[in-house]
């Protein structure tokens, strides 16, 4: 089995977290935005509980 | 299947047992520090304790910690901000679900979710469809009513997360449940263990359909501990012609626990997401070898709306000695969650737990699955009444199932008991969680 890069991952999910605080700009005119970085948001966080936080530790 | 893919987590699941305690310390510094900052309640209660957040930094410390009890959720709550009150950690309109407990032990308490928390309980959810092999390929029914109760919403969302197709089983009954479960080829079900016996006595008496012949190959049961009563199990995987799998969890806290596909007796607790300790009832020592009984105080370390840290769960638990042969390495919780320590109750000075009764009856054939135990009073003597229904074609057996079953009560229980038997069909059923235990003592 390949051994698993969480390291990279982890930088992944840091882009992406970065992407949505760029987009956030956009939030406060644009409802459609707004709500979906909500989920989005959400979904990273997972992610991060998932593997950056395992980091810490591993 | 590919060993790598058994687990939902492959990293989480396997750190070594050091590397979890310390990622759990980690993590309950924090929801400890957010909870304090955010929570009225919580930085009342700590503050007149005389607790400060920075006082934790080892294991022991978390003993400082104060527990938190339902009763107190109830006190703080249908207050401003309404109608969570001041365990409220983030600003009302960032909560996007309202769910709140069935209420069995007293006034309902509400949980207040975001968003984030709801996708957190999903994702608890996922640790435990995929342990016991939900894989996108199934199809998975849920026959539940779809309401205030949080039961099996999470499962739904996890399942559809997981890639599955979802089944909604909501507003049907019970016939149409299984007709539909029949039309569809479904290969998977979530249900209480009193409902899964229901459906398989429904579909045999009412439909004429033996549910063995149904395509279920496995079923997650939640709300009640008959999963893992090895006798409950067993009646269920042969009904149903599945594996049965036990998961538990609750409103308050969230789905801290599932069985593996290895059925190791007992259920895992996600360490990666919860933080057990197990308190003796008597002492209030916490317990931290295995194969001493106690009640479950819990924190979820990733929860942020109403936190829940040190939650008083009142669950009887204790941990196993062995590790399970699916490699995970989060700790088993034997047997399951045997019984509450307000349901556990003494009977003439002997600790009673109903699923040790269960466990019995379940095992012995010519019973009907349903059963009902009474204990009331005569003067000053506790006693104990079973009532229990004999199968059609087994009455002329009564006497010796009467004999065995007085026999295994007492070297399961310690205790004497009436038995009181009833045909077939006549004990209450109940499509969620059973009320079968009645303690009629204080009502004299």
């Amino acid at each position: 089995m390949q051994a698993i890069n969480l390291e990279e991952i982890d930088r992944q999910i840091k882009v992406i977290k970065q992407a949505v605080s760029d987009l956030s700009i956009a939030r406060k005119q644009f409802p459609a935005v707004d709500r979906n970085l909500v989920r989005l948001s959400a979904s990273l966080k997972m992610l991060e509980l998932n593997v950056s936080d395992v980091i810490d530790v591993n | 299947m590919n060993s790598e893919h058994i687990y939902w987590n492959p990293v989480l699941e396997k750190l070594p047992p050091e590397k979890i305690r310390q990622l759990q310390l980690i993590k309950f510094k924090k929801i400890l520090k957010w909870t304090y900052d955010h929570s009225r309640f919580h930085r009342q209660l700590y503050d007149n304790a005389g607790l400060k957040v920075e006082d934790i930094q080892s294991f022991d410390d978390i003993q400082r910690v104060p527990k938190v009890e339902k009763s107190m959720m109830r006190d703080i709550q249908r207050k401003e901000p309404f109608p969570y009150g001041d365990a409220l950690c983030v600003p009302l309109d960032e909560v996007t679900i309202f769910r709140q407990t069935s209420g069995t032990t007293g006034q309902p308490v509400y949980q207040p979710d975001t968003w984030q928390d709801w996708e957190w309980w999903a994702e608890c959810w996922c640790y435990v469809l995929w342990a016991q092999g939900y894989r996108p390929t199934d199809r998975v029914f849920i026959p539940f009513g779809y309401n205030i109760f949080v039961a099996f919403w999470a499962g739904h969302y996890a399942a559809e997360k997981l890639g599955c197709e979802v089944v909604p089983g909501g507003v049907l009954d019970t016939k149409a449940r299984i007709l539909k479960i029949q039309e569809l080829k479904a290969t998977a079900l979530m249900a209480t263990p009193t409902y899964v016996l229901g459906m398989a006595d429904t579909a045999r008496t009412k439909l004429n359909i033996d549910p063995a012949e149904l395509t279920i190959e496995k079923i997650t049961c939640a709300g009640e501990p008959g999963a893992s009563i090895s006798s409950t199990k067993k009646r269920m995987q042969e009904a149903w012609g599945a594996k049965v799998y036990d998961h538990s969890g609750a409103t308050e806290i969230g789905a801290w626990s599932y069985e593996c596909t290895a059925q190791p007796g007992g259920i895992h607790v996600n360490e990666g997401f919860f933080l057990v300790e197990i308190e003796d009832v008597e002492t209030g020592e916490i317990i931290e070898e295995p194969g001493h009984r106690g009640k479950m105080i819990i924190t979820a370390l990733d929860r942020m709306a109403q936190p829940c840290v040190r939650f008083d769960s009142k669950d009887i638990i204790e941990w196993d000695t062995k590790t399970c042969d699916c490699g995970r390495t989060f700790r088993i919780i034997k047997g399951g969650v045997v019984g509450r320590a307000d349901d556990i109750t003494k009977v003439k000075g002997v600790l009673l737990s109903p699923s040790a009764i269960e466990e019995v009856v379940r095992g012995i054939e010519g019973l009907g699955d349903e059963y009902e135990v009474v204990v009331d009073k005569l003067g000053d003597i506790d006693r104990i009444k079973l009532k229990i229904e004999i199968v059609s074609g087994w009455e002329d057996k009564v006497k010796s199932i009467e004999s065995r079953l007085k026999n295994e009560l007492r070297l399961k229980t310690n205790l004497g008991y009436r038995i009181e038997f009833y045909d077939y069909g006549q004990l209450p059923r109940y499509d969620v969680k059973a009320k079968r235990f009645k303690d009629l003592r204080n009502k004299h």
